[in-house]
């Protein structure tokens, strides 16, 4: 196998409710390239959250294998994924230092060592200062911030992420997004993301897997290169080529319906 | 400094609304007061020209007159102490122990499904009808009421902590999976705490099944309490003990859902 894969997926089927099945996902198979930015566009119900579940072992494929630097982990939860779920979902009753430290605390790291570590995050992360407040005291934005905090602070090699700014406006998602593409580059992870959006896949990825429903399948596969080193999403949307990109990933969502 | 000014004004903006807020709370207590006083005053006056019949409605001045004689002789507290034990034993036992069985029936889809006839069943016993039986096995003592109360109380909390239990949201129990933390963990860090607010309501409604469970379990069978004063009044006709009776239980009802209120600010103070 190939040595710049990280994650993989080959042949995954999905079908739900045994007595009167039906396939959500069918034969879908893609790979995630070390330190690659994968997104995957489609409809709402092609089954790009169940695919997610699959990938991050909660849920059992009916059939397919998923492989992590060529090992099979299909419904196995592995440490090094970390999963940022559509919602936000603070703990209301948690502080948000409490919030960002729950999977170190999980994995049985004792709290003041999990605090200690969380300092620096909270400064990079620009919530200094927020530690002991509530997440009913945050903004949307800031809330999301803190939903992926909490996954970079397990120092997953892979990131996968659900439509996670799907609620904000334009400009702090434009903000966030910016943001995470820098953290994400520094760090040097592989992210797998979920969006509706084709002028964020764009925006963002390396590649783009496009996604139709009933039954869920990729029907085509695309490499972005913009040609820009920016970071920032307003930088990289100007790119002469990201109208091209947007027009192709466009037509082939409207043929695939 | 054109800045702190405006900062400062705001602050006396909010300062000024908090007060008028402050002072609507303050027109409305009087107005309520102002009412049970005028009504307690023409209950008063009727009874003493006659218009009312003392001998069925008492009078406030003679259930007064009643209160301070029990205060005096120390019977009331007696009484209180002896309702107050029955009650509050019973509530802590019963929400207690009904919370926790509630929370735990999370834990096993099987036995929540296998018990839920049997819960169903036996919590639509009225604890009228199974005091008679309590009584002839736990006796007439306080161990009797202190069961009837647990009876009155742990199925209402059984089904209020299950419930708050089951509307955990699916998706939280899936980031502390992709965590990979244990039913344990995800029961004690997420199943528990998120299940709070309704274990709390469980609370708030046993206050009144257990004043209930623990007043009925006198009726039947007492020689000491607040069921005990009311029933003696009423079976000789002396209507301003059974009314003293009443005002007791209503100040002692009062308390409790203070007592409760507090432990609710404790136990949910991340809302607000
Ligand atoms: N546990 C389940 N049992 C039965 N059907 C399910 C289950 N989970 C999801 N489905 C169905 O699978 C399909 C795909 O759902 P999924 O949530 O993966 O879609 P999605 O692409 O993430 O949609 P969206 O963009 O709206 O989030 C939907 O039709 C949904 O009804
Ligand atoms: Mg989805």
């Amino acid at each position: 196998m190939d040595e710049n894969v990280k994650l993989e997926a080959k042949g995954i089927y999905k079908e739900f409710d045994e007595e009167n099945p039906i396939t959500i996902l069918r034969d879908v198979s893609f790979v995630a390239k070390k330190q690659e930015f994968v997104s995957f566009v489609g409809p709402s119900g092609c089954g790009k959250t169940t695919l997610f579940n699959i990938i991050a072992g909660l849920l059992e494929p009916t059939g397919g294998n998923i492989y992590i630097d060529s090992e099979q982990t299909t419904g196995t939860v592995s440490s090094q994924i970390g999963y940022v779920l559509q919602k936000d979902l603070l703990l209301p009753w948690r502080t948000i230092e409490e919030n960002v430290i729950l999977g170190l605390e999980v994995r049985g790291m004792k709290k003041s060592e999990a605090k200690d570590r969380a300092t620096e995050y909270f400064k990079s992360y620009k919530l200094d200062g927020y530690q002991k407040k509530y997440p009913s005291e945050l903004s949307g934005g800031m809330k999301q911030r803190v939903a992926l905090m909490r996954t970079m602070i397990m120092e997953p090699e892979i990131i996968l992420m659900d439509e996670a700014y799907k609620a904000l406006d334009y400009p702090l998602k434009i903000d966030l997004e910016s943001e995470l593409l820098s953290t994400v580059k520094e760090n040097k992870k592989t992210v797998i993301y979920i969006t509706h959006d084709i002028e964020e896949a764009v925006t963002l990825s390396d590649r783009v897997y496009i996604m139709k429903a009933r039954p869920g399948e990729i029907v085509r596969e695309m490499e972005i290169d913009l040609g820009v080193d920016s970071t920032r999403m307003n930088e990289r949307r100007a790119s002469k080529k990201f109208n091209d990109y947007y027009e192709t990933i466009w037509q082939s969502m409207g043929t695939s319906k | 400094m054109q800045n702190t000014a405006a900062v400062a004004a705001s602050g006396k903006r909010m300062s000024a609304m908090k007060m008028k807020k402050l002072e609507g709370n303050v027109k409305l207590r009087i107005a309520q007061i102002g009412f049970l006083a005028v009504l307690l005053l023409l209950w008063e006056v009727g009874a003493r020209m006659g218009w009312i019949s003392t001998f069925l409605f008492a009078s406030p001045g003679k259930i007064c007159d009643t209160l301070s004689n029990r205060i005096a002789s120390g019977e009331l507290f007696h009484d209180i102490w002896v309702t107050g034990k029955e009650t509050v034993l019973g509530f802590l036992f019963g929400s207690l122990l009904g919370s926790f069985l509630g929370l735990l029936l999370w834990c096993s889809e099987f036995v929540a499904k296998f018990s839920k006839p049997y819960v169903a069943a036996i919590g639509s016993i009225p604890v009228m009808v199974l005091s008679p039986l309590v009584i002839i096995w736990f006796g007439t003592g306080i161990a009797s009421k202190v069961a009837i109360v647990t009876f009155s109380c742990i199925f209402v909390s059984l089904s209020s902590a299950y419930e708050g239990a089951m509307q955990v949201d699916p998706d939280l129990l899936n980031l502390m999976r992709s965590f990979g933390a244990s039913k344990f963990q995800i029961f004690c860090k997420v199943v528990v705490p998120s299940s709070m607010t309704w274990v709390v309501s469980g609370f708030k409604m046993n206050i009144g099944f257990a004043i209930v469970g623990a007043i009925v379990g006198e009726y039947i069978s007492s020689d000491a309490g607040i069921g005990h004063m009311i029933l003696m009044g009423s079976n000789s006709f002396h209507i301003h003990v059974t009314l003293a009776g009443l005002v007791t239980t209503m100040v002692f009802v009062f308390v409790l859902n203070i007592a409760v209120g507090a432990l609710e600010k404790v136990l949910l103070r991340w809302k607000r």
